[in-house]
């Protein structure tokens, strides 16, 4: 103590309050904790450079230290066992065991020595895997050493550790699925399914997705509506299931089992449950206007839906384009559905989960000139040749050219535009590869030799179920497939003919060219134009990318780094529909694992505030990155309250408050600072 | 090819377009026939037309205001081509000139009452067409076998009487202002009022040498300066009632204006109702709307009536 440094001197006092109910709890015995200590040899991981049986007599001769032994694995089920029986027959009440990291195995043991009915808080794990033998393999004795600082300093805070009791939190059985493409979808069913009530939030007038914008789907060239739209129906009429279209999320408070969500209908003018959806209005009405679910090729009424399959069907007034003339309404008649003076509506909804389910948008290929893209009337996006191929489309299926409105003898295709590309989107878009073969083959399949097809790309990605069989396809079918490099690639129009020409460098560097009436860009996907506002709602985080980070890449794909939020489909990376599917579904069981509880258990190392020492001064409440620390009144006094909910126990509050008000249950400053001391020992000794 | 939105202004013409894949939009402003009154901006649902008044230069005649349409906001609707008293606004779908919101029935045609008797007008080319401050009137005169005749003053009386006369008015564009009525022979012209109001200068109210609303005003003959005290008076029979003077009348007391009718196929339109309150007042719009009513109520007593009347028989 009388070397502490400076700055902690103030710590000393406050803590000492919290040892004595520790002690008292732990070892009704006057000499204090009984310690034990368990050494791993992990087979040869740990054994072959750490001596482990100097290691294990060290630690012998540690304070309160009344037992230690080294074993081969601790954590296999005969280690376990030996370590219950330890326990029991040493009267132990502190556990320490020296081995890999706590990361990985913490849980287990804790499990462990609560099977030997000792509070599980009252363990301490000891790293020296990671932190001596894997990182000094050359210098066993000095590796050695180091294992000892570590099982030293483990024992020291092991010392003052105190029992906790876990957190319980009461579960909402309800849950929010944001979105309503085909992921959104799925989780939405499958919970339901489950029996828990779900609510669906779309922003756009109708779910679906940009999977019902769709003509088909690759490999099986199955009509997109066709299999998407009765699983729209599915959710529409899914008694668990309550559509909230049309609408944004706004605020998001609260933690898992308890979220309140706060979302705003926004008005359609059009009361949803007496708009029957059939029609009438829409023909009468005078007003067209550009339609966003035609990629703006066509036109939609200023009353109307989307697209004939939209869900729910309840049309939607466009108030920036309406002249207010009312034919509308008299159409609509007895049905009353309409109403010009409907309002936002904000409502609150409480859910246990929420699965995130936003999407992607796409790139406007605009900017990049060499692409010709708004300049030559023959050049198109992906999405709006899919408007144009689709029986239900603008042009009723035609493929005809913008310039001449003639059908194109020869369509060339260009990947990878904006994508791949490090100086715009360097990731791969995904799935651009298979809907292009997909396009291809359609026009190869349904004009034959009437059309020449080119597709100019750098590599084809195939890698899926069927998907290298369907490129087969497409070479079969008399498809050309030119391969260039991703890099001076440009477009130029022939004024007179608005016929295009694609010139490139193959991997020779020689240049090719082919002339072609229709260009169509396989422009970038790219995250949702929703995904930044929402990751702050949220507090989830995004990567570099844009897209949402998933919490580990590998083995927890769905899982927010926030507990009872999850994400499946795009919005979380680019992928195909198979795939997002799939993670809807996931999604939705995780989402199940936090509802199906009817309570959830949460670790107990999360801030506790002093309120007598606490001044209100807000600084924690800043500090904090998820906002579960917030000042309150109590009484005439400020003080910090904590939301155990959504603490994660990271500390900062603690180490930012002033007043020393805010600690951290078995991180509390005497027990870092024990810590310390006990590894600054050896040197000092040296000194 | 993305949507295009595009908006040309040149000295002659302001033009608006949507290009869609499969439909365009247009909507074209001839600025010559353009007066620069108020009426296309007044009626504008989406309130996208501004009118810019114009700054005078020292000494220089008055400019008529500047129309300007705001792309963004523009639906391509065509009320303002409705409504133009002198059709200088043409909104086109794919190059046709059909309007939605007539064939829905979603605002009313303008009726533009003008009847041309041929046999009534006078002998003479220069003296017929050249009434019309518009130059909207056509005479074409031709024998009997079709032979066009440049100049029947040059026939005597039994030739002339043999001739064939054919008057074409270009009616698009006529603000139906009756000066053609007022000066051809009685019964040669009829013209009624496209919209009605009232226009009165109080000259004292005046600035000194102002002529602003005489230099933008589209008609000849409505404004005139007078000898006397060298003020501009109106002559309020061939008014049309586009507001053109009240746009670039420096003093707001000195013109004393307001339409109070439109002359339109009846309607029955949400849409109608704000721009005719608009281009009006409130008063009008409801003198119209109960007028409405009314009518209908007498037409359903009449049928109710006149169905009892024929049991009775």
């Amino acid at each position: 103590m009388k070397s502490m440094p400076r700055g902690t001197r103030k710590n000393v006092g406050t803590p000492r309050k919290e040892r004595k109910p520790g002690q008292k709890k732990a070892g009704p015995k006057a000499e204090g904790p009984r310690i034990g200590v368990f050494v791993c040899q992990c087979g040869s991981n740990i054994a072959s450079i750490v001596d482990v049986d100097a290691l294990t007599k060290y630690a012998q001769t540690l304070p309160n230290v009344v037992y230690a032994e080294n074993m081969n694995y601790p954590c296999s089920r005969q280690g376990q066992d030996e370590i219950i029986v330890a326990i029991k027959k040493n009267k132990l009440d502190r556990v320490v065991v020296a081995g890999c990291s706590p990361r990985l195995y913490e849980p287990t043991f804790q499990s462990c020595v609560s099977r030997a009915e000792l509070n599980p808080w009252l363990f301490e794990m000891a790293n020296i895997r990671e932190f001596a033998s894997y990182c000094h393999q050359t210098t066993p004795e000095e590796a050695t050493e180091k294992a000892k600082d570590t099982v030293r300093m483990a024992v020291a805070k092991a010392r003052l550790l105190q029992a906790l009791k876990p957190i319980e939190l009461p579960v909402t059985k309800k849950v929010m699925v944001i979105g309503g493409g085909i992921a959104g979808i799925n989780a939405a069913l499958d919970l339901a399914d489950m029996g828990f009530k779900v609510y669906m939030v779309e922003k756009t007038e109708t779910i679906g997705g940009y999977m019902a914008l769709l003509d088909k789907t690759f490999p099986t060239l199955d009509c997109s509506i066709c299999i998407e739209g009765p699983k729209m129906v599915d959710v529409g009429r899914h008694p668990n299931i309550e559509i909230i279209s049309y609408a944004d999320v706004l605020k998001v408070d609260g933690y898992v089992g308890n979220f309140k969500v706060k979302i705003r209908k926004n008005p359609r003018y059009v009361i949803a449950a007496s708009c029957t959806g059939c029609g009438e209005c829409r023909d009468a009405c005078p007003i067209e206007y550009p339609n966003y679910a035609d990629m703006y090729l066509g036109v939609r009424k200023a009353i109307s839906i989307p697209f004939d399959q939209a869900v729910p069907l309840t049309h939607t007034i466009n108030r920036d384009y309406c002249i207010e003339c009312y034919k509308c309404v008299d159409a609509c008649g007895a049905r009353e559905a309409i109403n010009f003076d409907q309002k936002p509506e904000e409502i609150e909804v409480n859910v246990g989960a929420i699965v995130v389910t936003i999407g992607y948008g796409m790139y406007d290929p605009k900017d990049l000139a060499w692409t010709g893209y708004g300049r030559f009337s023959n050049v198109f996006t992906a999405l709006e040749f899919e408007r144009l191929i689709l029986a239900a489309g603008p042009t009723g299926g035609k493929v005809i050219r913008a310039s001449d409105g003639q059908k194109p003898h020869s369509v060339a295709f260009i990947q990878c535009v904006g994508s791949r590309d490090i100086n715009k989107f360097e990731y791969c878009s995904s799935f651009c590869c298979m809907y292009t073969l997909k396009h291809a083959v359609m026009l190869k399949e349904k004009y034959r030799e009437a059309i020449e097809v080119y597709v100019f790309y750098n590599d084809m990605r195939s890698n899926f179920k069927g998907y290298e069989e369907f490129f087969n396809r497409a070479q079969k079918s008399g498809v050309k497939f030119v391969r260039v490099k991703l890099e001076n690639r440009r477009i130029t129009e022939d004024p007179q003919t608005k016929n295009l020409t694609v010139f490139g460098e193959n991997e020779d560097g020689k240049p090719v060219s082919a002339e072609a009436e229709m260009v169509v860009l396989a422009n970038a996907a790219i995250p949702s134009q929703a995904a930044s506002e929402l990751a702050k709602i949220l507090n989830i985080p995004l990567g570099k990318d844009g897209f949402f980070v998933e919490c580990q890449p590998k083995i927890r794909p769905t899982d927010t780094e926030v507990p009872g939020i999850f994400l499946a489909g795009a919005c979380q990376g680019l992928k195909d529909i198979p795939y997002s599917v799939a993670q809807g579904s996931a999604a939705a069981a995780q989402a199940a694992c936090v509802l199906s509880k009817d309570s959830w258990t949460v670790e107990p190392l999360v801030a506790k505030v002093n309120e007598e020492l606490c001044s209100g001064c807000r600084v924690c409440e800043s500090a904090c990155g998820y906002h579960a620390i917030n000042v309150e009144k109590v009484g005439d006094k400020s003080v910090a309250k904590v939301v155990e909910g959504l603490c994660r126990g990271c500390g900062i509050c603690s180490s930012a408050c002033p007043m020393d008000a805010v600690t951290m249950p078995n991180y509390s400053d005497i027990q870092i600072v024990a810590q310390i001391q006990a590894v600054m020992e050896r040197k000092l000794k040296k000194t | 090819m993305p949507l295009q939105t595009l908006k040309k202004d040149t000295a002659q013409e302001l033009s608006l377009e949507w290009v869609l894949h499969i439909k365009n939009y247009k909507l074209n402003l001839d600025k010559n026939r353009c007066a620069g009154c108020q009426i296309c901006s007044l009626a504008c649902p989406k309130e996208a037309i501004r009118i810019e008044k114009q700054s005078k230069a020292h000494g220089e005649k008055a400019q008529k205001a500047k129309v300007d349409i705001d792309l963004s906001k523009c639906n391509f609707c065509g009320i303002c081509d409705i409504l133009c008293p002198y059709g200088a606004i043409s909104v086109t779908v794919d190059g046709k000139h059909l309007l939605s919101v007539l064939d829905k029935e979603s605002f009313p045609q303008m009726v533009r009452d003008i009847k041309a008797a041929a046999s009534k007008f006078p002998m003479d080319h220069d003296r017929s067409e050249d009434v019309c401050p518009m130059e909207l009137i056509k005479v074409h005169f031709s024998t009997a076998d079709g032979k066009p005749v440049e100049d029947p003053g040059s026939l005597n009386e039994s030739e002339r009487r043999a001739l064939k006369v054919d008057v074409e008015v270009d009616k698009e564009h006529c603000p139906c202002c009756g000066i053609c009525e007022a000066k051809l022979p009685q019964g040669a012209m009829h013209v009624r009022k496209l919209l009605s109001g009232k226009l009165a200068i109080k000259s004292e109210k005046c600035p000194p040498e102002c002529t602003d609303c005489l230099d933008v005003c589209p008609i000849n003959g409505v404004l005139y300066l007078s000898d006397d005290d060298k003020k501009v008076h109106a002559n309020e029979m061939f008014c049309v009632y586009c507001g053109a003077c009240k746009v670039v009348c420096p003093v707001d007391e000195a013109l004393d204006f307001k339409r109070t009718r439109v002359n339109h196929t009846p309607v029955r339109s949400g849409a109608w109702n704000k721009a005719l309150e608009r281009l009006t007042s409130p008063t009008d719009l409801t003198k119209e709307l109960k007028a409405k009513g009314s009518l209908k109520t007498r037409e359903s007593v009449k049928k109710r009536m006149g169905l009892k009347g024929e049991k009775h028989a």
